[in-house]
């Protein structure tokens, strides 16, 4: 599209599925050893060396690989936090049962669009460059996913402690949130048409990833 | 050359100072409407018991007072790109293979220096704007009239980035209102208005009588332009997979990468 290459010259397209790219790719660690790492590093590294093996592995049949690959998402991934980001200021607005509806949808469209994405994995590279604490139980590991004659793609995981547990709530490529970009085009479909018109038009493009990964 | 030079030239005269107060009365109401939009998009409310801030849950989208100007600019443009740009890419992509097409875009990013050189200057990072320079020089020459970008690829000098946008930004100007521009694509109105400045920092624009520079700018923009989409042929197709409402993620992308800069810049 003419409109997209003003955007500092990077397609701004297919964001989610390069930054989930990222978690699938090789990586090569810049850090100290192992019991040195902090949580949220340990996580993102534990999330790219999981999903590596299953992306490189050809043989098996792709379905198989998804579920493996979901299994791992659904794991390190906090889906209702980011639901609840992506709606941002609506999200008040709505019932129990509209909210459990929208997380479920959510959920399943960003795990499709990613899942929908494995074929194109052409052993990309993925360097982890540290972490920085974002206040009190929020952090941000930086990434780069580096191809041959590409300029690399930086990649940042946010995380959120959760007793504990750091799980992934955002992914930012090339400095731009993908849960931001969402909450934008949500909000602005609640605004003008309501919040049934933005589930309704989330489940044709779920369909539609659905359909084209086959299975 | 007398005729062109626009002290002496009355007539080129004239147009300077109704470009130059066109800027001025943009940059006067960006001024204005600055605190009319910031104040809709803090939206604070309050949290629920027992639930827990998270960053960006109470944001909104952004204030769109064009929208409707905007999104028929926007279909126009995806119209545009759908019926003309891409055929046309795919033809030319058919006849000029990937490398040379890659030159192209080099050679493009060597002839826009100035914008990026002054910029730079204006915001008083020296050595962005001395490294644009020593760039130009060496893709000039040594990378053939800038169609290898051999100062990055021997040299490890990277481009960088810089508009006039970005420098009333860098100052503290406020960006105004999202503008979906025709054959441009994404902007705000301080960044058309930057877009503008940057655009009369061509020499060519100074040297040569407009009914040459017009079609010869809009000439090189759309050679330009089909040379981009040329080299990310997918690009539209994968935003439109993964977006619910495009027009809103192209906003937001823009808009994001636009304050990314601004926070590269100011550090």
């Amino acid at each position: 599209m003419v409109a997209a290459r003003r955007c500092g010259g990077r397609p701004i397209v297919g964001m989610l599925a390069a930054a989930l790219l990222a978690l699938a790719a090789a990586q090569i660690m810049t850090v100290g050893p192992a019991w040195a790492l902090g949580a949220p590093l340990e996580t993102v590294n534990q999330v790219v060396n999981k999903s590596l093996p299953v992306l490189r592995d050809k043989r098996t049949p792709l379905p198989q690989r998804r579920r493996q690959l979901r299994t791992l998402l659904e794991q390190h991934f906090d889906f209702a936090d980011m639901s609840r980001i992506a709606l941002g200021y609506h999200w008040k607005e709505l019932n129990v049962t509209q909210r459990a509806q929208f997380t479920q949808l959510f959920t399943a469209f960003i795990e499709n669009a990613y899942l929908s994405k494995i074929q194109d994995y052409s052993g990309q590279d993925v360097n982890i460059l540290g972490e920085n604490s974002e206040g009190d139980g929020f952090s941000r590991v930086r990434t780069q996913i580096v191809q041959q004659g590409k300029q690399p793609i930086k990649v940042d995981y946010l995380l959120r402690d959760m007793n504990g547990d750091w799980k992934i709530y955002d992914v930012t490529v090339d400095a731009i949130s993908i849960i931001a970009n969402y909450r934008n085009q949500f909000n602005r479909v609640i605004n003008d048409q309501g919040f049934a018109k933005l589930m309704a038009d989330m489940r044709v493009k779920q369909q539609q990833l659905q359909a084209s990964m086959g299975s | 050359m007398a005729v062109s030079d626009p002290i002496t030239n009355p007539k080129q005269w004239t147009r300077e100072v109704l470009r130059l107060s066109l800027v001025l009365c943009f940059a006067l109401a960006l001024i204005g409407s600055n605190a009319l939009a910031q104040s809709a998009t803090d939206q604070n409310l309050p949290k629920l018991p027992g639930e827990r801030a998270l960053p960006g849950e109470t944001g909104g989208p952004y204030p769109d007072p064009l929208e409707p100007f905007n999104s028929a600019m926007f279909n126009f443009n995806v119209d545009l790109d759908q019926w003309v740009v891409t055929p046309v890419a795919k033809g030319y992509s058919y006849v000029l293979p990937q490398p040379a097409r890659q030159s192209v875009n080099n050679f493009f990013r060597n002839v826009g220096v100035i914008p990026r050189f002054a910029n730079n200057l204006f915001q008083l990072h020296m050595y962005y704007a001395a490294n644009e320079l020593a760039r130009f020089g060496i893709n000039s020459t040594l990378g053939v009239a800038g169609f290898f970008d051999v100062a990055d690829s021997w040299f490890g000098m990277k481009q960088h980035n810089d508009d006039f946008g970005l420098t009333l930004g860098h100052y503290g100007i406020y960006s105004g209102p999202y503008v979906m521009l025709p054959f441009f694509g994404p902007s705000t109105v301080r960044d058309t208005v930057g877009m503008v400045v940057d655009g009369c920092m061509n020499p060519m624009a100074w040297l040569l009588p407009w009914y040459v520079t017009i079609p010869a700018d809009a000439g090189s923009e759309a050679i330009d332009a089909v040379n981009y989409r040329s080299l990310h042929p997918n690009q539209f197709e994968e935003a439109d997979r993964y977006a619910v409402d495009l027009y809103g993620a192209v906003q937001d992308a823009y808009m994001q990468t636009r304050a990314a800069e601004l926070k590269r810049l100011a550090q």
